[in-house]
């Protein structure tokens, strides 16, 4: 079986990608020409970004609440979204009156598993502006065929590594 | 505003996952899994299909883990000598 086999090029350092990275989940592989894998970051870190806001509600996102503040140095590396959603829980869901904030307040193993997704959505996050800050184009070439060797062209599908 | 309505995504927690909070592994391991493989593979010909293995790789691995954190506790923990 033949696979699609890649070369590694010299890496590219662009800041502007890793800045691009960080202000939207993505945008600094689209910068770099790779669109289809951009887009595919970008589903997968706004996945695990909303699905721990639909979670925990706004109140996961805290910058100001004593224990909550550590993970909001994860969760920042999420970009300005982060920073948006810490917005509207201080300045609109931690204004209302007492008996509407405490339906909005996420207690126990929700407000943790809230917290936990956005804050792995920025961890990831961060590798990936550490890719585009680093990145090392994958450039296709012509599969060897090799009549005498009967193996697979041997990991040729993952770049630079075996699969997991 | 009036927020007393029944429900409002985002805005109230879904206190479902009081009791159902280990059936969040499946969205976690969805999400890890196509940031990682967006990253890592080298084409993207293959790219869903890879995301669903290395899923469906993270939730046998934490089932495997929790079984035997399971026996570790219930079982070889207690039949240790108390001294």
């Amino acid at each position: 079986m033949n696979h699609t086999q890649f070369q590694l090029d010299e890496a590219r350092f662009s800041l502007l990608a890793a800045f691009l990275a960080w202000i939207w989940p993505g945008l600094g592989h689209i910068s770099l020409g790779e669109k289809k894998r951009g887009v595919y970051i970008m589903i997968g870190v706004l996945f695990l970004f909303f699905c721990g806001l639909l979670v925990g509600g706004f109140d996961a996102v805290d910058r100001l609440s004593g224990s909550d503040r550590l993970w909001f140095y994860a969760q920042g590396l999420c970009g300005p979204i982060a920073f948006a959603a810490d917005f509207i829980n201080q300045n609109y869901i931690k204004q209302l009156p007492a008996p509407d904030q405490l339906r909005t307040q996420s207690l126990g193993r929700v407000n943790e598993m809230g917290t936990l997704f956005i804050a792995l959505a920025g961890l990831m996050n961060l590798i990936v502006i550490i890719d585009a800050l680093h990145f090392i184009p994958r450039r296709q070439v012509a599969p060897k065929s090799d009549p005498g060797d009967s193996r697979d062209s041997g990991g040729a599908e993952e770049a630079g590594g075996a699969d997991t | 505003m009036n927020i007393c309505l029944s429900y409002i995504p985002f805005l109230y927690p879904i206190s479902l996952f009081h009791d159902w909070w280990y059936l969040l592994i499946l969205p976690l391991s969805i999400g890890i899994s196509i940031i990682y493989k967006a990253l890592r593979l080298g084409s993207l010909d293959r790219f869903w299909h890879n995301v669903v293995i290395m899923s469906i790789q993270i939730i046998l691995s934490m089932i495997g883990l929790a079984i035997a954190l399971l026996i570790l506790v219930q079982w070889i923990i207690p039949a240790l000598p108390v001294d």
